[in-house]
């Protein structure tokens, strides 16, 4: 399932990776192609391996195990070590913190890496200038990096990375150090000079937001395992397990866990579902987008009491939260809607469950 | 890229970089400080050695081998800590954390006195307080009529003052940046709980600072008891024995397992009461800032204390800088050593010899050992802050590039080792080491190069730390940047990581270059005369009689220090000049 268009042509190819810091494994068996231009986005919560991944990419690390190869030639394996070295496989890495060279002007910090690769002085200075303008920060080409905004540091170390014109860009969260109106802003910068350079480009994010947008391709982690690998929508709608159905999408899906009783799943007493779309099992959980649960009561529909618990406007509706037990459901009320909370307040469920998992957590095929 | 450049695999560089360079430095420090060590405790285990143990430890004569200096030294060790607390925590506080006038022009103050070497407030002691008790020419005071009873000429107590007066410095500074690292919002989260000021004090303040207060006790009474120049110069003449002075009486008088066994017991004193300390903070460790970096800091008012507290800062600051210094130039102009003031010539300086003058010695500036002197000091100082920076880059980098394995814990812990030696001691197991041939090596005791080896194995904690503390500044990502553009990493290492780390390697060099300039602990034992240093000379001439001599050769030193910390002050603005803004 992880496998999306397998090729000699794959500018990124990984094979079986794992990587483990003494007892401690980070990433376990990973296997992921991407074809040339791809945005391969590496998407799960904080410790789940996908830095690890990407510093292998970047050849920082040695893999422990299997190998990965950039348009055909492997780079890194756990047989050899990184066998291209961090500077030789035409890959550039955006650091989460920037990384700028504080001793070094803007224009400094993009010329080095040109100075390294021996480019010539005029050939070097026409590109400086021609990445300056393409990140907009002209201006800002004799100051230091201690001298400018974060987000002027952000553009200047994407500058810096794509100047060489690498092949493959990397970037490690780079936009978790800006405020949420820039992040935005960013995003579509970035994507667009995604388009502008042509290079395969991995990004690293504990933001599924970021995920969907700019992704061809995501990659799900989580615990050092890859949940799900495919196109974006793919993902959405196509969950394969419920740490995906649940981490992805805004607002966030319901998961609602069921018994068979009869010819019937029941959540607590309320009768949701027949009971053939459990495949036999006796308990199952039930994915019900927001979108599926409305508030008040519809003729013909389970309904059930909540307590309501938050509410937040969003595009002419409201997201409501509420509270059955300890368990959170959130869906959508037309219009604005605000209660007390702790407000009783009924909810339905309008439409059939979107997907059906076992109580482990993999997806029942019906 | 080229498919080629992808191929070539880079094992061999690895296996170059990544196991000779932490090779090479456990085999140097081996060299440096794990075979002093051993070489010092093999000699106090021949059957000459054994004898020395029991004549130390259980004869007739242990009384004055041992116990009677073991006693002086561990008086002279508390009063010397509990002293420097007291000054050097209320300057602290004052400065750190009150809104006392010209807190810049304080701080300053506080720091100056570790600049000057002991001897030179020792030497200063003596010019004013000296009594006719020992024959010579009396001191100041008693010149002019005051009579100073022989406790406050001689002694234990004097020896104490000079010390305080050394050391505080140190306390003060390492107490100042815990403070600073007290931030306002600890303070105002104590005021808005309704704490009033005592209570903030004693309840967050003072718990924050603890470790720093416990390091700094331990670090003076270390300093104390390993100092040899105080003692020396103001309680030898008396019989007041330390085991530092002990020690080096011993090796003088040619009886080296005497004074190898006296420098192994001094060796456990000293590294008893640090790994004390140790335990006493270990479990504190976590909320310790030694950068000093707290953002605001709250000051809190003094209201109609601030000039009367100011007035006593700067009294200190000027009894323990300004005064010995004036005491010094005087003295060094005067013929006479009581009337400070009256007849001035310059004949200690630069006067010929011949005359009726200092029993016809020439003035220093004649004087071909002393230049001789100055020159072999400079060059000391400099040739010890080079090799000592770089052992300390080169350190700090293999232990913080391979933290948490053997060879980076085996490594820090053996650089740390010399911390817990005097460096009386430290000489002591050179002497014993290098003081004969080694196989197809000739002896190095007396050469410049034993000075160097000697001196930059002592410095080694130092050097480690502020290596640490350099690399620190560097992040990982800043250097992993660097490699991914493909330099080498004698590139990275010019480009990228020497100008970051150029600052901080500077003012390290520059402390390392002072301390070896001012040592006379070290080099009292291993110096010779084709290696004279200026500390040793003015020793000399001090231990003579000669006091103008030493007096205008301890400025000479003291010149040579500030004007060190000047030009370090000056260039370090130039170095890095994107840090203006």
């Amino acid at each position: 399932m992880n496998a999306l268009a397998t090729g000699a042509a794959d500018a990124i190819q990984i094979r079986n990776l794992v990587k483990r810091f003494g007892a401690f494994t980070a990433v376990k068996d990973v296997d992921i192609s991407v074809p040339p231009g791809a945005f391969l986005v590496l998407v799960g919560p904080s410790g789940c391996g996908k830095s690890t991944l990407l510093r292998m990419l970047a050849g920082l690390e040695s893999p422990s195990e299997g190998e990965i190869a950039f348009v055909g030639q492997t780079v890194s394996s756990g047989a050899g070590g990184v066998i291209a070295d961090a500077g030789r496989r035409n890959a550039g890495l955006v650091f989460q913190s920037y990384a700028l060279w504080p001793h070094m002007t803007v224009a400094g910090n993009i010329a080095w890496p040109l100075k390294v690769a021996r480019w010539p002085r005029e050939k070097r200075e026409r590109r400086v200038r021609e990445v300056l303008a393409l990140l907009g920060i002209d201006a800002l080409a004799e100051r230091y990096p201690a001298e400018i905004s974060g987000g002027q540091q952000q553009r200047v170390a994407i500058a810096r990375t794509i100047a060489p014109e690498p092949s493959i860009l990397l970037f490690d969260e780079p936009l978790s150090n800006l405020d949420a109106k820039l992040r935005i802003e960013m995003r579509s910068e970035l994507m667009r000079i995604h388009r502008a350079t042509g290079a395969t480009s991995v990004y690293v994010t504990h933001d599924q937001v970021e995920a969907m947008t700019m992704a061809t391709h995501v990659a799900v982690l989580n615990n050092g395992r890859v949940e799900q690998f495919g196109k974006p929508i793919d993902l959405l709608r196509n969950p394969q397990t419920t740490f995906v159905a649940t981490f992805l999408g805004t607002p966030p899906a319901n998961l609602l866990p069921v018994r068979r009783e009869g010819d019937a799943l029941l959540f607590n007493d309320l009768a949701l579902a027949p009971a053939a779309l459990a495949g036999g099992r006796a308990e199952v959980q039930l994915l019900y987008r927001a979108e599926d649960v409305g508030v008040g009561v519809v003729a013909g529909m389970p309904s059930l009491t909540a307590r309501f618990a938050e509410a937040a406007p969003i595009a002419g509706r409201t997201m409501v939260t509420a509270m059955i037990g300890e368990l959170r459901i959130t869906g959508m009320a037309d219009g604005y809607f605000t209660a007390t909370p702790g407000e009783p307040i009924p909810l339905s469920f309008i439409r059939t469950p979107d997907a059906v998992f076992a109580a482990t957590g993999e997806r029942i095929h019906q | 890229m080229t498919s080629t450049s992808l191929s070539v695999p880079s094992g061999r560089r690895l296996l170059r970089s990544g196991f000779l360079l932490p090779a090479l430095l456990i085999a140097i420090v081996a060299v440096l400080v794990v075979a002093p060590l051993l070489r010092i405790l093999l000699s106090t285990l021949t059957p000459e050695g054994l004898e020395a143990w029991q004549a130390v430890l259980a004869s007739r004569l242990s009384a004055n081998l041992w116990w009677r200096p073991l006693l002086n030294t561990m008086i002279l060790g508390f009063c010397v800590a509990g002293g420097c607390l007291l000054m050097g925590g209320f300057l602290a506080w004052l400065v750190v954390l009150t809104d006392v006038p010209g807190r810049r022009f304080l701080a300053l103050m506080a720091t100056l006195p570790y600049m000057i070497p002991s001897f030179a407030a020792a030497l200063a002691w003596g010019t004013l307080f000296r009594n006719s008790r020992l024959g010579g020419s009396a001191g100041f005071f008693e010149t002019n009529g005051l009579a100073i009873p022989d406790w406050l000429a001689w002694g234990l107590i004097p020896t104490a003052i000079v010390l305080i007066a050394h050391y505080y410095s140190l306390a003060y500074t390492i107490i100042a940046a815990a403070l600073s690292s007290v931030g306002a919002d600890l303070v105002e989260a104590g005021q808005m709980a309704g704490a009033r000021r005592p209570r903030i004090f004693f309840g967050i303040i003072l718990p924050v600072v603890t470790p720093a207060l416990v390091a700094a006790a331990s670090l003076t009474f270390a300093g104390a008891v390993s100092n040899f120049a105080a003692p020396a110069l103001l309680g030898l003449p008396v019989r007041m024995q330390t085991l530092s002075t002990r020690l080096f009486g011993m090796i003088e008088t040619g009886q080296n397992e005497r004074g190898f066994v006296i420098a192994l017991l001094l060796i456990a004193v000293s590294a008893l009461f640090l790994f004390l300390s140790d335990r006493i903070v270990s479990g504190r460790k976590a909320f310790i800032t030694v950068t000093g970096k707290g953002g605001r800091t709250k000051r809190f008012p003094l209201g109609g204390w601030r000039w009367p507290l100011f007035a006593l800062a700067v009294l200190i600051g000027f009894a323990t800088t300004v005064l010995p210094v004036l005491v010094l130039a005087a003295s060094s102009l005067a013929p006479q050593s009581g009337a400070l003031f009256s007849n001035w010539t310059l004949h200690f300086w630069i006067g010929e010899g011949g005359g009726q003058m200092a029993q016809g010695q020439a003035g220093i500036f004649r004087n071909p050992v002393l230049l001789d002197a100055l020159w072999t000091t400079i060059r000391l100082g400099l040739v010890v802050a080079f090799t000592t920076m770089l052992l300390g880059l080169a350190l700090a980098y293999t232990i913080v590039q391979r933290r948490g394995s053997l060879i980076a814990t085996v490594l820090s812990q053996l650089a740390f080792l010399p911390l817990l030696i005097p460096s009386i001691a430290f000489a002591a197991a050179y002497i014993a080491l290098y003081g004969a041939p080694i196989g197809p090596l000739p002896s190095l005791y007396g050469t410049f190069a034993l000075l160097v080896i000697a001196a930059s194995a002592h410095n080694l904690p130092f050097a480690v730390q502020s290596g640490r503390s350099v690399l620190g500044q560097i992040s990982a990502d800043i250097e992993e940047s660097a490699r991914l553009t493909g330099a080498s990493l004698v590139r990275r290492l010019f480009a990228i990581i020497f100008p970051l780390a150029i600052r901080g390697l500077f003012a390290g060099a520059i402390l390392v270059f002072v301390k070896m300039v001012r040592d006379l602990s070290l080099v009292v034992l291993l110096f010779t005369a084709t290696s004279p240093v200026l500390s040793m000379v003015a020793y000399r001439y001090a231990a003579e009689g000669f006091m103008q001599f030493a007096n205008a050769i301890t400025l000479v030193i003291l010149v040579v220090c500030l004007a060190a910390s000047f030009l370090a002050h000056g260039l370090q603005n130039r170095v890095q000049k994107w840090k203006e803004t």
